[in-house]
C-alpha cells in the first residue's frame, strides 16, 4: 500500500492566503471552482515542478494530469523552451519598441496553422476570444453571437451568464444559445435572427463539465461552415484548450473544416504567457481597426518561448504522440476499473481525456475515487478534462495505473 | 429587485417562517394551542396563500380556498408594505375572527421579526441563537425555491439545474433539501435519503456567519466549513440563487 498524503503546509498557506487574497485561491485553480471533494484530499500549493511532476508544499510528488490546466504540453521546465526564453531575456523583453522576434513568431504561426494568414498576440485565452468577437462585430456590423450550451470562452462579461455575479443583463443580451451537435436548432436560430448574427464561437468539440465530452457529429462542422458562408457569419474556433493537442495546424484542420478566426493560448509556449488570435486575410483589416492592446502583449520572451515550443512540438510529432500516450492511459484506466466492476467512461480526444465513473449518476463515487488517486500521488480533478504532456513516460503511466488500482480497491472496499 | 418575487418570498418564505416559529418557540406554540384559524392572503398579480393555525401547528400552503380571514392586496408592492410595516391590511372576510389577527397573529409576527432581525445581544443566548438560525435556515430554503420560480435571473439559474435533490444541512442542526424537477424548484423541510448533491455547513456558527454575510461561501468551501459534493453543478446554481436571497432579504 502506498503512503497516503497529508497537506498541513498547504492548509496553513491557504489560511494565510484567505486573509489577504479574495477566496484564498480564486478561479479554477481554487478548491471550490476546482471541485476538490473532499477538500482535504487535495494539495493547494506547489513548491516546484519538472516534466510530468509537481511537488506540493509538503514535499508530496504528483504525476500531474492537469498540466497547469493545459500550458504544460512538453513537460514543466522544458530545457529547450527555457533556454530560448533565457536567451531572449538577456537581449530584451518588455520594451518601448517590440523586438522582431514577434514577427518570427507570427511567421511561424502562419506557416503552421492551416487557416492563419496573420497572427495577433495577447496574454490570455480570454484576450483573444474577446478580440475575436470584436473583430467579427467590426467586420459584420452585427451584434449577436451564437454559443453552444456548455461552452467556456473565458471570463469577460460577454462570456458569462446572466446570473453570474457582476454580470449585467445587457452584457449577455446579444448571446444566443444552441445545443451542441444540433444543426437543426442552429439553423432555426439563424432563421429567427436573420442578418443579425455576427459570429458563431465554439470549441472544436464539447468539453463541458459534469458530463462526458462530446465530439462533433459526422458532417456537423462542415454544415456549420456552409451556414456561416451562406449567411456572412464569422466562424470563430476557440482552440485555447485543445489547440496543438489535436493538430498543430489547428483543431479545425483536425475536424476537416476551416475557421475564419482561431484562438490559441495554453499549449502555445509551454507555460510562457502569450496567446494568439490567428485568422483569414479578409478579417485582417477589421482586427487592425480595433482599439485593443495591453502593457505586456508585445513582451519578447514569451515569443521566443513560443517559437521553441512549436518547433519542438513539430519535431516530436506532438499531437499524435500525446494522443498515443493518452490512449495507453485511457485503456489502462478502463481495464483497471473493470477489474473492480466499475464502468469508467473516458471521453474526448485522449490527449485531453475526461473521466467519469458512470455507475453513479450523482458522481459521488467518482469523487471518492479521484480523491483516493490524488492522496496517493496522481493529480486528477473531478469534473474537468485532463491534459497529456510530451514528457509523460510509460513508467509514469504504469505508476498511474498502479495508483488507480489501489484507489479503486479502497472505494470498492468502502462500499462492499 | 422585483416586487413580485419579493411578494412570493414574503408570503411563502418569511411568513412561511411562522411554521418553524410555532414549532421551536414554546411561547408561540402556546399562543396557537387549541386554535383553528386560517388566514388567506391574496395579492393581485402575485401570490395567494393560506396561513393555517391548527392545534398548535402552523403551515403555509398555496391558494385561499379554505380561509376564515381573507386579506386582499391590490398589488405586490402593497403586500410587501405589510411585511415592512408600512401598510395596514383590511380583511374582506372573517370579521368575527379579527381578534386573532390583531392579537395572536401580531404577536407571532413580532416574535418572528425578533428572530429574523435579531438584536446582537439576543444572539449571545445559545437557545435564542439556535432558534433564530434554524428559522433562518428554513426561510432561506423557501426563498431559494421562490426566487428560482419567479425571479427572472433566478429562473435562469434554475434552468441550468438538473433533476434531483440538493441536500442542504447544518451539522448538528436543521436539514432540508431543494427538489428540482424540470427546472422547477421546491423546498422540502425534511432529510432526503438519496441526494444528488449536497451542501453541508460544518456548524451552526459557520452557517450563521454565512447567512449574515460575514464570510464568503467560496472561502468556506476551501476551509472545509462548507462541504459540497455530488452533482456540483446543482450546488453551483443553487448558490447563485442564494446570492439573490441576500438581495431580497437585506
Amino acid at each position: 500500500m502506498r503512503k497516503v498524503y497529508e497537506y498541513p503546509k498547504s492548509r496553513a498557506a491557504f489560511e494565510r492566503a484567505c486573509k489577504v487574497i479574495p477566496s484564498g485561491i480564486y478561479g479554477h485553480q481554487g478548491p471550490a471552482e476546482g471541485c476538490y471533494v473532499p477538500v482535504e484530499a487535495f494539495p493547494l500549493y506547489s513548491s516546484r515542478a519538472r516534466g510530468s511532476y509537481l511537488w506540493d508544499l509538503d514535499g508530496n510528488r504528483f504525476i500531474d494530469y492537469m498540466c497547469a490546466y493545459g500550458p504544460n504540453v512538453l513537460g514543466y521546465n522544458d530545457p529547450e523552451v527555457d533556454e530560448a526564453a533565457e536567451c531572449q531575456r538577456r537581449i530584451s523583453d518588455c520594451t518601448t519598441l517590440p523586438n522582431p522576434v514577434m514577427i518570427d513568431f507570427a511567421d511561424l504561426l502562419v506557416e503552421t496553422v492551416a487557416c492563419a494568414d496573420w497572427a495577433f498576440f495577447a496574454k490570455n485565452g480570454n484576450d483573444v476570444t474577446t478580440c475575436a468577437v470584436m473583430t467579427a462585430r467590426a467586420y459584420t456590423h452585427r451584434k449577436k453571437l451564437v454559443f453552444f450550451k456548455g461552452y467556456y470562452h473565458g471570463v469577460s462579461p460577454w462570456t458569462q451568464k446572466i446570473d453570474y455575479a457582476g454580470v449585467l443583463e445587457e452584457d449577455v443580451a446579444n448571446n444566443l444559445y444552441v445545443t451542441w451537435n444540433d444543426f437543426d436548432e442552429l439553423s432555426e436560430v439563424f432563421e429567427q435572427n436573420r442578418g443579425e448574427i455576427a459570429a458563431i464561437i465554439a470549441q472544436p468539440y464539447m468539453h463541458g463539465n459534469f458530463a462526458d465530452n462530446e465530439l462533433p457529429a459526422e458532417g456537423f462542422w462542415q454544415k456549420v461552415r456552409k451556414l456561416c458562408d451562406d449567411t456572412g457569419t464569422v466562424l470563430i474556433i476557440d482552440d485555447v484548450r485543445a489547440g496543438f493537442r489535436l493538430d498543430l495546424a489547428g483543431s479545425d484542420h483536425y475536424f476537416g473544416f476551416k475557421a475564419d478566426l482561431i484562438c490559441f493560448c495554453k499549449a502555445l509556449a509551454n507555460g510562457y504567457n502569450v496567446s494568439a488570435l490567428c485568422g483569414r486575410e479578409f478579417l485582417k483589416n477589421s482586427v487592425s481597426s480595433l482599439s485593443f492592446t495591453g502593457s505586456y502583449w508585445m513582451s519578447a520572451v514569451p515569443f521566443a518561448a513560443g517559437i521553441a515550443c512549436i518547433n519542438k512540438m513539430k519535431r516530436l510529432g506532438c499531437p499524435q504522440l500525446l494522443i498515443d500516450k493518452g490512449t495507453k492511459l485511457k485503456n489502462g484506466l478502463v481495464t483497471t476499473a473493470l477489474k473492480y466492476g466499475y464502468d469508467l467512461h473516458v471521453s474526448g480526444v485522449p490527449s485531453l481525456f475526461y473521466l467519469r465513473i458512470a455507475d453513479d449518476p450523482t458522481l459521488m463515487l467518482h469523487q471518492e475515487w479521484i480523491a483516493e488517486c490524488v492522496k496517493r500521488g496522481v493529480f486528477f480533478t473531478n469534473h474537468h478534462n485532463h491534459f497529456i504532456n510530451a514528457s509523460l513516460t510509460d513508467e509514469d503511466i504504469a505508476e498511474t495505473l498502479e495508483i488507480a488500482d489501489e484507489a479503486f480497491a479502497v472505494v470498492k472496499d468502502r462500499h462492499s | 429587485m422585483d416586487e413580485k418575487t419579493l411578494a412570493y418570498i414574503n408570503l411563502f418564505a418569511v411568513l412561511g417562517g411562522l411554521s418553524k416559529l410555532c414549532e421551536l418557540d414554546g411561547d408561540c406554540h402556546k399562543l396557537i394551542e387549541g386554535r383553528d384559524v386560517a388566514i388567506g392572503i391574496t395579492v393581485k398579480d402575485g401570490p395567494e396563500g393560506t396561513i393555517h393555525f391548527h392545534d398548535g401547528v402552523c403551515d403555509v400552503t398555496p391558494g385561499v380556498d379554505k380561509c376564515d380571514i381573507k386579506l386582499p392586496f391590490s398589488s405586490c408592492k402593497k403586500f410587501n408594505g405589510l411585511i415592512d410595516g408600512t401598510v395596514t391590511p383590511i380583511p374582506s372576510k372573517g370579521f368575527t375572527k379579527i381578534g386573532f389577527l390583531l392579537k395572536q397573529f401580531t404577536r407571532l409576527t413580532d416574535k418572528l421579526t425578533a428572530y429574523l432581525r435579531p438584536d446582537p445581544e439576543a444572539l449571545k443566548d445559545e437557545e435564542f441563537f439556535t432558534v433564530s438560525t434554524t428559522i433562518m435556515f428554513h426561510l432561506i430554503l423557501d426563498a431559494v425555491a421562490q426566487i428560482g420560480s419567479v425571479d427572472k435571473i433566478g429562473k435562469a439559474s434554475a434552468s441550468y439545474i438538473v433533476d434531483g435533490d440538493v441536500r442542504v444541512a447544518i451539522e448538528g442542526g436543521p436539514e432540508g433539501h431543494i427538489h428540482a424537477r424540470n427546472h422547477v424548484l421546491t423546498a422540502v423541510h425534511a432529510p432526503v435519503e438519496h441526494p444528488t448533491s449536497y451542501m453541508v455547513f460544518s456548524s451552526m456558527r459557520d452557517a450563521r456567519d454565512l447567512f449574515d454575510g460575514k464570510v464568503n461561501a467560496v472561502v468556506c468551501v476551501g476551509l472545509g466549513k462548507v462541504r459540497i459534493g455530488g452533482m456540483i453543478s446543482m450546488v453551483d446554481n443553487v448558490n447563485r440563487i442564494l446570492d439573490r436571497v441576500s438581495l431580497y432579504l437585506a
